[in-house]
């Protein structure tokens, strides 16, 4: 391309996609006879779905007592009749418009998801069942306490997989709203997907052979755009995604090792510090010995995959505490989630109190072929 | 005597009283002569809706022009009162309006009229504006203004014994480098009779062509060319194509009107070089078809270059012109192939007989995987095959190209086989396909013919052959320079050609750089 023009058409700086970019376009579109296939490859990809993966049989066996009441109906019972009729304009309000007077029942009318410790609720129910979407993350067979971890039962996964750590399942398995047809995730996806906010970026770099590679870098980002989507709000593969920075370096960065065998990627476990936004709630979680698996159709796509590691109990009770509306709808008590939590917690020990302070975790994800642009680029196009 | 295109109708109201004159409106269709839509503007009539069409944007843009935000601006004079007529403020105002609307200088009773009648309205309803705005929608619904008229002059020089006028002469210049009417300036040099001069024409023909409005021109040009007017009905199957929605249709109209005004404008490249060039202009949702990095994710648009070993390069290639030369959805080699012919090429393609029998193409149960083998099969059929012959093995090489422009490689599983044939040069693929379009003396020819006939607006006639023939010789010597074609043609004799009653009897050509005459 030319030196800088002026036209009608647009004052233009020319300039060329950046290399690594290019040579994504080949990567992605291997059958053609387009791109001569480089030595160092980048693929690249933005979440569009994040849900915690719950393992859910078709009677709920595994929450034998049934699934959790939510705070409406624990209110409700603490209520006398006249009351009842008082706090409902005679019981006209129902449940999705009396839920800010229903979450006020703590002995001095306090928020108990804003302070979830001013009472007790009985019966919350976690998961007993034995087995669980995840992966072995403290490295043990039996769950028992190391110098990061608290003794803890361990799932076995649908696959016959032995020693998976999914406390966070075991937490909120039973709570419908986690559940299929429960809002909870499905809900955050669609406010991400339709603000572009705490979208995800993947991108892996070193690919030498994009089905085969036992050496490749994984990096999470943040994007600043919004997500392409069709008509019926579906992510289009292949659109552009700039990093989200700070005086020039990305926001977001952490990278992990890893390797690709026969098209799915699997990374070493790390720490790696994350963008969420859902349910009106900006998260950035730093999750602990995480690791991710996403397999890799050869036309560049990927098919859903999981990203597995502790998440912070403090961070995912905060987020469960806040989300207002939904709450109602998804049938939990904040206290018997809170104390749940803490008794769940099996990572990362608090080194004063014991208490662990993380939940072993794992989470689906869904993810789309992108461009990823980096700053680099858009600093030479100024 | 030809009709002004909406474009035209546009670009005059802009220039003349600025770009913050809003109106909608729809124009009767100009029906495509010749393979272009100038040339049906010569038979253009109004229809009573058209009329009553263009008197409604009339009053429309006499009301904005003479409203309390613009008339301080539009109206150079103050009337003495705002509640009385004013007589002579109308005459300064209708002898400048006027003489740019009929691109010529108003004669005295045309003015009176305007006048005249501006002050009874003004009179009756006390306000000199609407007495203004009255006598401006006349202006405006004029024949005169509506459609462009070339007067004449006697000049011995001619065998006709005739040329155009000057005022003639600036409008036929300023309609094809700028698409609009002529300005001041023009109108000034045709009134003093040196639009006749040779050197004070190349110093007004300079002056328009590094005028900003001279993209409208090439744009203009090109839209009618590439026959754009198929944009107005691009519409994709949404559950086929998700990545192409109304957006991504304007967009890549623009894309290849951007991307031909750069080549031809701004970088003033060999015309044959659109076939092949790998520069191009994207926008995000583009780069999302095209399955490229956006260089602008943020929106607008910005310059990008194929890569090498992209299968992209070329107008052929382009998404506007693959989507807009396809069914909603599904591609068609056929269609793409008769684009290819009577567009780029300018050879006529037979339309399909009415007896045609589409079934085993259109068949949804067919075994036959790929456009080509459909194809295959439905030319066994003698009625088809002729036609057939010269449009598919131009189509099928873009085949790679799903009926969105998307790149794919397999159809129904089946891999593409995009090779073929353009007269006789083989090719493999999209880009080959390109290569032999740029080496096809057809593609040069016709865009010499289209634009002589575009430029005179009316076809090349067997008088014609000589100047043709001079243009052709100067656009192979230039460097297939477009800019310096329409130099050529708006500095020769040819251009300003007339015979008194009949086209047809214009003979021989006469061009200022030397052209036999």
């Amino acid at each position: 391309m030319g030196p800088q023009v002026v036209s009608r058409v647009g004052r233009v700086a020319v300039i060329r996609p950046a290399r690594v970019l290019c040579v994504a376009v080949g990567l992605l579109l291997p059958c053609l006879s387009l791109p001569t296939l480089a030595a160092d490859k980048t693929l690249s990809f933005a979440i569009y779905d994040w849900a915690n993966a719950i393992y859910q049989t078709r009677f709920a066996d595994e929450c034998p007592a049934g699934l959790n009441l939510g705070n409406d109906e624990f209110w409700w019972r603490s209520l006398s009749k006249q009351d009842r009729a008082r706090l409902t304009n005679n019981g006209l309000h129902e449940s999705g418009n009396r839920y800010n007077v229903a979450l006020k029942r703590g002995p001095k009318q306090e928020n108990v998801c804003l302070d979830p410790t001013v009472i007790n609720d009985p019966f919350f129910r976690t998961v007993e069942g034995s087995i669980s979407y995840g992966e072995n993350i403290d490295g043990t067979d039996d769950g028992h306490s190391t110098p990061k971890t608290c003794s803890h039962q361990k799932f076995t996964g649908p696959d016959g997989t032995k020693g998976v750590d999914n406390q966070m399942y075991r937490l909120i398995g039973c709570i419908y709203g986690w559940r299929e047809g429960g809002l909870i995730d499905p809900h955050a996806n669609e406010l991400r997907a339709a603000s572009g906010l705490g979208m995800i970026l993947v991108e892996v770099t070193g690919v030498s052979d994009s089905r085969n590679d036992d050496d490749v870098t994984v990096t999470f980002y943040r994007s600043i755009d919004q997500f392409a989507l069709t008509g019926a709000s579906k992510p289009l593969p292949f659109a552009t995604y700039r990093i989200d920075t700070v005086q020039g370096k990305p926001r977001y960065g952490d990278h992990l090792k890893g390797r690709i065998k026969d098209g799915v990627l699997t990374t070493d476990r790390g720490d790696v510090r994350l963008p969420y936004y859902g349910n009106y709630a900006f998260i950035n979680p730093v999750i602990r010995d995480m690791a991710i698996k996403l397999e890799i159709a050869e036309d560049g796509s990927a098919s859903p995959g999981m990203i597995t590691g502790y998440y912070s109990m403090d961070q995912f009770v905060h987020y469960a505490s806040g989300l207002g509306g939904i709450i109602p709808v998804s049938y939990y008590s904040c206290p018997g989630l809170y104390a749940a939590a803490h008794k769940l917690a099996d990572g990362y020990p608090d080194p004063k109190t014991g208490q662990c302070t993380m939940l072993s975790s794992a989470f689906r994800i869904a993810a789309t072929p992108a461009f990823i642009q980096h700053p680099e680029l858009r600093n030479a196009r100024k | 005597m030809r009709r002004l295109t909406e474009t035209q109708y546009r670009n005059v109201i802009t220039d003349v009283f600025g770009p913050t004159i809003t109106f909608g409106g729809r124009f009767d269709p100009l029906p495509r002569t010749e393979g272009l839509l100038a040339l049906g503007a010569r038979t253009a009539r109004i229809t009573p809706g058209g009329f009553e069409q263009y008197y409604t944007l009339a009053r429309s843009i006499a009301a904005q022009v003479t409203d309390e935000d613009h008339r301080e601006t539009l109206i150079a004079c103050k009337p003495a009162s705002a509640n009385a007529p004013d007589d002579s403020c109308a005459k300064q105002f209708f002898s400048e309006a006027g003489r740019l609307l009929y691109r010529r200088a108003l004669t005295a009773t045309e003015r009176d009229v305007a006048v005249n009648a501006a002050h009874e309205v003004a009179e009756i309803s006390n306000d000199f504006y609407k007495g203004i705005a009255f006598g401006l929608t006349g202006f405006l619904v004029s024949p005169k203004f509506l459609f462009v008229t070339d007067t004449i002059e006697p000049d011995l020089t001619q065998s006709s014994g005739v040329r155009l006028d000057g005022p003639a002469r600036a409008a036929r210049l300023s309609l094809l480098l700028w698409n609009s009417g002529p300005d001041d300036a023009l109108l000034a040099s045709a009134e003093s009779g040196d639009l006749a001069n040779p050197a004070a024409l190349a110093k007004q023909v300079d002056r328009l062509m590094r005028s900003p409005k001279f993209e409208d021109g090439i744009r203009a040009f090109f839209a009618d060319f590439l026959d754009f007017q198929k944009f107005e009905t691009l519409e994709k199957d949404m559950v086929i194509y998700p990545t192409f929605n109304v957006r991504a249709g304007e967009d890549a109209q623009e894309q290849l009107m951007r991307t031909i005004a750069d080549h031809v404008i701004v970088r003033d490249r060999d015309y044959r070089d659109l076939f092949t060039t790998r520069d191009t202009f994207l926008t995000p949702r583009l780069a999302l078809i095209y399955r490229v990095p956006a260089q602008n994710p943020g929106g607008g648009w910005s310059a990008y270059e194929f890569p090498k070993e992209d299968p992209h390069a070329g107008i052929a290639t382009a998404i506007g012109f693959l989507a807009v030369n396809s069914h909603p959805g599904r591609s068609s080699p056929t269609i793409r192939g008769r684009a290819i012919r009577e567009t780029l090429l300018c050879q006529k393609v037979p339309d399909p007989p009415g007896t045609v029998d589409f079934s085993v193409f259109n068949d949804p149960s067919s075994p036959h995987k790929t456009a080509r083998e459909r194809l295959t099969a439905h030319r066994t059929a003698d009625a088809c095959a002729g036609c057939h012959k010269i449009t598919d093995p131009i189509g099928l090489a873009l085949e790679n190209f799903d009926g969105a422009g998307a790149i794919r490689t397999a159809e129904n599983g089946e891999p593409i086989d995009a090779s073929g044939d353009l007269d006789g040069i083989a090719f493999k693929d999209a880009i080959g396909l390109g290569k032999a379009l740029r080496e096809n003396p057809a593609a040069t020819s016709c865009v010499v013919n289209r634009l002589y006939a575009y430029a005179l607006g009316r076809p090349a006639e067997r008088g014609d052959a000589e100047s043709v023939a001079y243009f052709q010789k100067a656009f192979q010597r230039d460097g297939y320079r477009v800019k310096a074609l329409l130099k050529q043609i708006a500095l020769s004799d040819a251009f300003y050609k007339v015979t008194p009653n009949s086209d047809a009897k214009t003979a021989g050509a006469h061009t200022t750089a030397g052209a036999p005459s």
